[in-house]
């Protein structure tokens, strides 16, 4: 059993409370960045940890934060991005719900650190009950010295507030979450500028996702040298996975990064292998934009070696036969799924969101949809799948945000590894309407541990 | 009339104070919370001017970010709303059979309002419960697991809510 940083202490009774969270440790990190640390040795030990942005792009989360600008006479702002919105994805929402006084001391400390004064929680709107125990825990810290004015007597002043937004999954992409809090539609924003330099009300910014700051506090409790050593290579501590799909344990779970993803689907303490006997199609390991992979190359390399949970070795050979840790939102199809029906889902995801600035997003994404919805009810032409993978190809890297590829990748991996499935959808058009087309795409017996 | 008591004008205001002086625009998303909270669970022509008044912005920069935002409803819902998600990780989890069964059930399809007025049916995507799939958000917070019985369950305990505050 790995270790835990985040979730050792989610089920201690009461642990929502200032007091009993206190009692079992917390806020220890406060006292000691603020009272011993300077802003630069706290984003030095970050950096130092190797902590990766846990939201999906996976950036070194210290070298962000060496970024802010800090002209003088100009507020900063730290913003915590808890728009978790990536399908797959529910990890944030736990460890808000469950244990929210980690994330206000990682705020409290992640502010000193950059300078703000003003930190802003931006919670997607549907988690419409979680402002209330953040607010709740705020409060608490108010109450015990930890937030306002002059936190334990070291001169440092920060307020905490909670905005909801109000259903946006392009609120996660930094700059329309800035535009959002701005009270305007989500678009997202022309970089360069970058948010560092000019971000919130034109102010240096950093937005972080929860979990990247909930980490700081090991990160200065142990020092950033020894959380490096959790973990392996570049991935380094614990991230948080959550696991939903045909499992049997659906639900968050936080590794070390060490484990390998057999071992993460099919042993009892993880995701307790497949619902009802089936066996595995495919995964889903980084939240529904990264690429779907069979279950051949999930469990192994395209070597042959075997696949770990972790951001190197998820990624291992690219697009190609590999995948992306992303967000961590591990999605697991059986044998019983349809994969042209699960991507004609995802797409009409891509399509809702799209924000509608750039033409390639836009109009891609409907038509992404449109052609999807066509295949899975057996309507499609043996063209439509060329074309889709030609109109995936016209949005990757074509559009000012990320939406564009995280709208692309699903569709390109889902024909590039299950194309002969696409196809029998076009050539077997009324059985596809009434059975699925199993495992048979597997040249190789599929690999199922004993 | 359009106004918010002045206990809601206490929260106003302390929403505006949380943003630099000028920057009062940002307190939009959470007025227009409270606004369809507090006025009939929609957005009128007539809340969203009176929002734009509050925060002496023009009508359009709320007409714009109410119509952006999928849980701002800018026509009336019934009092009961059933916002059932349909995504990737539901959808593998039979979240198709559920908006039938709920449909079905109440004699409407997605996007309706039944004609008491009682329930509307609305399909989302992705609300962040992926793991306790299938799932629908009514009001305030999810209801996850979702099963025919539960649903079953839901739908009675709406309706004796209601005959219970008429």
């Amino acid at each position: 059993m790995g270790r835990k940083l985040l979730l050792e202490k989610a089920h201690v009774e009461g642990i929502r409370s200032f007091e009993v969270y206190r009692r079992e440790g917390g806020y220890r990190s406060v006292e000691k960045a603020l009272k011993t640390m300077s802003p630069e040795e706290i984003v030095e030990e970050v950096k130092k940890s190797g902590l990766r942005g846990r939201g999906g792009a996976g950036f070194p989360a210290g070298m962000k934060w060496s970024f802010i600008a800090k002209p003088e006479g100009v507020p900063r702002h730290l913003v915590c991005n808890a728009d978790e919105s990536e399908p797959g994805t529910f990890k944030d929402r736990y460890l808000m719900e469950f244990i929210p006084h980690l994330l206000i001391e990682g705020l409290i400390v992640s502010s000193f650190a950059l300078g703000s004064n003003a930190t802003y929680i931006y919670i997607r709107g549907e988690y419409a009950w979680i402002p209330d125990i953040l607010e709740e825990a705020i409060a608490e810290a108010k109450a015990n010295g930890f937030l306002g004015k002059n936190i334990l007597g070291t001169g440092f002043d920060c307020e905490i507030y909670v905005q909801r937004g109000a259903g946006a999954y392009i609120c996660g992409e930094e700059t329309a979450l800035i535009e959002s809090l701005e009270g305007k539609r989500g678009n997202p924003r022309i970089k360069p500028p970058f948010p560092a330099i000019k971000g919130v009300w034109g102010r240096p910014t950093v937005v972080n996702n929860v979990e990247t700051l909930a980490s700081v506090v090991p990160i200065i409790n142990e020092g950033g040298e020894e959380y490096a050593k959790i973990g392996v290579g570049k991935s380094t501590g614990t991230k948080l996975i959550s696991a939903c799909g045909n499992i049997n344990k659906p639900g968050v779970f936080e590794i070390d990064m060490t484990i390998s993803v057999e071992e993460f689907i099919y042993s009892d303490e993880y995701c307790g292998g497949i619902a009802n006997g089936k066996r595995l199609k495919a995964c889903i390991p980084g939240g529904s934009s990264v690429p779907i992979l069979p279950a051949n190359l999930m469990l192994k390399t395209a070597k042959g070696e075997t696949r770990y949970m972790n951001y190197e070795s998820l990624s291992d050979g690219g697009f190609a036969t590999g995948s992306m840790m992303g967000s961590g939102g591990f999605i697991v199809l059986d044998e019983d799924q349809c994969v042209v029906r699960n991507t004609y889902s995802l797409a009409r995801f891509y399509r809702h969101e799209s924000c509608g600035q750039c033409s390639p997003c836009r109009e891609g994404t409907g038509w992404m949809e449109k052609l999807l919805y066509r295949l899975e009810k057996g309507e499609g032409k043996s063209s439509d799948i060329d074309l889709l993978w030609d109109i995936q190809r016209k949005i990757e890297g074509n559009t000012i945000c990320p939406l564009g590829d995280a709208a692309a990748w699903p569709v390109a991996a889902a024909i590039r590894h299950f194309r002969d499935e696409f196809e029998w959808h076009v050539s077997h058009a009324a059985e596809a309407q009434t059975r699925n087309f199993g495992l048979a795409h597997y040249s190789d017996p599929i690999h199922v541990p004993a | 009339m359009v106004q918010f008591s002045e206990a809601q004008m206490a929260k106003v205001n302390q929403i505006i104070a949380r943003y630099p002086e000028g920057k009062q625009k940002s307190a939009l998303l959470p007025l227009l919370h409270l606004a369809q909270d507090s006025f009939g669970g929609w957005l009128s022509a007539e809340t969203m001017d009176y929002v734009a008044e509050l925060l002496q912005i023009t009508p359009i920069e709320v007409y714009e970010v109410a119509t952006f935002y999928s849980m701002y409803n800018t026509k009336p819902v019934g009092k009961y709303l059933f916002e059932v998600c349909q995504t990737g990780p539901c959808m593998l989890n039979g979240s198709d059979n559920i908006i039938d069964y709920i449909g079905k059930t109440l004699g409407i399809k997605p996007g309706e309002t039944t004609t008491d007025g009682l329930f509307t049916l609305k399909t989302v995507e992705c609300l962040g419960a992926c793991g306790y799939a299938p799932m629908m958000q009514l009001g305030k917070h999810y209801r996850e697991h979702l099963t025919k019985e539960k649903v079953d369950a839901i739908i009675a305990e709406c309706r004796s809510a209601a005959a219970a505050n008429n």
